[in-house]
């Protein structure tokens, strides 16, 4: 037995662990970039290197991780519309603006760390040090947000 | 000369004072929190509350004490929390909560920010919570209870990837307790080696607790090795006969390997030797009457069920009677039959004053979801579309996951009756506890010519061990689909570890 929240047998399936678990993935930019929002295809944008400056004139950089994770297939499925060969490609096209690291909390370091980088991270990795950008106005936590699912 | 003394006994008071305060709110050098408490006895009830309530899981034990931690220090902030996230009574749970927040001002920096974190976490402000609690992890990687609650906080938000990291990093290695929560973790992301290997050291730290080989036993069977789990059950008992819950779990084990005859000699020979609590009783009454529903005797287990509808009508406990008849809804033969008990089981629930609000919509929202299902099952789509709008406003207006989950699996439903197959898989990915969702899924996904994925959920479904009438209705039918008949070819390529 491990601890449990409630003792009655009674919706006793909600017990059980989620079968699926959902993942949901946070833009994350430094606390001095002033951006809030971006639309779906400004997200493309910024990581496809189509916007090269944030509108404050800084350069972006763009931090992730690994594109062949698994983990990170939703986002190159769901933000970049890419497969990873394509992504992997891209990256070492333009290696000057991404920079590739093995977790999230480098990830938080480097944008923390870099004006104008642009990160993203799984949500439960979130820190106070870096702000969250919302996607077509959805917060990571609301329904319809674009990088969450299974 | 007096005043003079006075003066320098109050120097030295203040100074002991701030001395004493410092002790008890700086960060100690270790990565552990300091535990802000001038009460021995509470600090001490506190730290036997993590031998019950962890390494041992005596749940009803542990919430005991925690009541003397805070009785003997009504302001032990961490106490407080710690019996909010323990407590079996949803009702002391907020109440507590309660407590913890408004007694935070007396405990550390630390324990304010933990408590934050579970507060924001109870007000579903979730963005808070996980900074509150990477906060807290970042600044006491090695604090047991820090660990603990950031684990089970996480697997409850079903971030089971998350929760296995910050345990990795915190290098903590000797919690008997955190083995055996870290163990059902890896089991839930279905990595059995690892959760195997935390399960071997949780025997080996407690020799003499007979919880170890229960949770050990349980993990076997999630993982479908079944005759291996009953030699954990049977060493469990070896090592107190009086651990009922592992007698309980070879009867659970035997009705899951399909054998219902000796499921019920089992049943049968633990009722003769334990009294039960009124719940435990119903819990293991409702296994019972499910190994009916598996033989598909729905007399039978007509008969079972409404023996325990019964019990729990005499014994005051009006949800566990409306979740009896909710459950009977589910394995009739004809809509209009399951109909008759979803009246039954809301009529059972509106009957006494007795249940919590919360509690109250979580059963109304189940037997609202059972409703709108058999309501599609007659074809009766208008009454389906009535119920799913009802259910939707209880959804909007309670902000509850169990019933945003209800939500969520009827709406999957209808759409999918509807032949809106994208609708319904955004719906029933959201419903991801309940194998009759998943199994809709599957189908789902590949209505939507998205074979991976509905290759990947058959998988899950083939196999789910749990001995719940959700999945005795859902996933023998499942495997024998895959094992004899024509059916799905998603189904047919996945993988069953047999």
């Amino acid at each position: 037995m491990r601890i449990c929240r409630a003792l009655m047998p009674v919706l006793a399936v909600l017990l059980l662990p989620a079968l699926l678990y959902a993942k949901q993935f946070a833009v994350v930019i430094d606390t001095s970039n002033q951006s809030k929002d971006l639309t779906a295809s400004d997200l493309v944008k910024l990581f496809t290197l189509k916007t090269h400056v944030w509108p404050d004139g800084k350069a972006v950089t763009v931090v992730m991780r690994d594109p062949s994770a698994p983990e990170m297939q939703l986002v190159l499925h769901r933000a970049l519309n890419m497969s990873t060969e394509q992504v992997q490609a891209f990256i070492q096209a333009h290696r000057g603006s991404f920079v590739i690291v093995d977790s999230d909390d480098l990830v938080l370091r480097l944008v923390v760390s870099t004006h104008g980088a642009v990160g993203i991270i799984d949500l439960y990795s979130l820190t106070k040090d870096v702000n969250v950008l919302k996607i077509d106005g959805k917060l990571p936590v609301e329904p319809g947000y674009l990088l969450r699912g299974n | 000369m007096t005043s003079k003394f006075t003066t320098v006994l109050c120097a030295v008071a203040l100074t002991l004072a701030t001395a004493v305060k410092a002790q008890n709110t700086a960060p100690t050098s270790s990565g552990e929190l300091r535990v802000s408490t001038r009460s021995k006895k509470a600090r001490e009830l506190l730290d036997r509350s993590w031998v019950l309530a962890i390494d041992q899981v005596e749940q009803q034990k542990a919430v005991m004490t925690l009541r003397g931690a805070v009785k003997a220090d009504p302001r032990f902030a961490l106490a407080h929390e710690i019996l909010a996230q323990t407590s079996l009574d949803s009702a002391e749970r907020v109440r507590e909560q309660a407590h913890a927040f408004r007694t935070r001002r007396y405990a550390s920096p630390g324990e304010q920010k933990l408590i934050e974190w579970l507060q924001n976490a109870a007000d579903h402000k979730l963005i808070p919570a996980i900074t509150d609690m990477n906060e807290v992890v970042r600044q006491y990687p090695h604090d047991r209870w820090v660990i603990y609650l950031a684990n089970n906080w996480l697997i409850a938000q079903t971030q089971y990837e998350r929760a296995a990291a910050v345990y990795e990093n915190s290098g903590i290695t000797d919690y008997p307790g955190l083995m055996n929560n870290m163990a059902y973790n890896y089991a839930y992301m279905r990595q059995f080696d690892k959760a195997f290997a935390q399960m071997d050291k949780y025997v080996a730290s407690l020799p003499k607790e007979p919880n170890p080989q229960d949770s050990y036993a349980e993990i076997l069977r999630m993982a479908g090795r079944f005759d291996d789990a009953l030699v954990h059950y049977r060493a469990a008992l070896d090592v107190d006969p009086e651990f009922y819950p592992s007698r309980f779990g070879i009867a659970d084990t035997y009705s899951l390997m399909g054998d219902q005859a000796r499921a019920r000699q089992e049943y049968a020979a633990a009722f003769q030797k334990f009294r039960l609590p009124d719940l435990h009783e119903i819990q293991w009454k409702t296994r019972e009457a499910i190994t009916y529903v598996r033989d598909g005797h729905t007399q039978r287990a007509n008969l079972a069920f409404q023996a325990i509808a019964d019990y729990a009508h005499v014994k005051n406990i009006s949800q566990a009677e409306a979740d009896a008849y909710r459950q009977m809804a589910l394995y009739q033969r004809t809509p209009q039959q399951a109909m008759m008990f979803l009246t039954a089981a809301e009529t059972a629930l509106n009957e006494n004053g007795n249940v919590s609000a919360n509690d109250f919509q979580q059963v109304l929202a189940s037997i609202l979801r059972v409703r709108v299902e058999a309501q599609l099952r007659a074809a009766d789509f208008g009454a389906a579309e009535s119920t799913l709008r009802r259910l939707e406003k209880l959804s909007n207006s309670a902000d509850d996951p169990v019933i945003e989950n209800a939500f969520n699996g009827a709406a999957g439903a209808f759409s999918f009756a509807k032949g809106d197959y994208k609708n319904a898989v955004a719906h029933l990915e959201e419903d991801s506890h309940d194998p009759r969702s998943l199994k809709l899924l599957s189908e789902a996904y590949k209505r939507n010519h998205e074979q991976t994925e509905a290759h990947r959920v058959s998988e899950i479904v083939l196999n789910l061990n749990d001995p719940t009438i959700e999945q005795a209705i859902t996933v023998p039918e499942f495997r024998n689909c895959f094992e004899h008949s024509p059916c799905h070819a998603n189904v047919k390529h996945a993988a069953f570890q047999k």
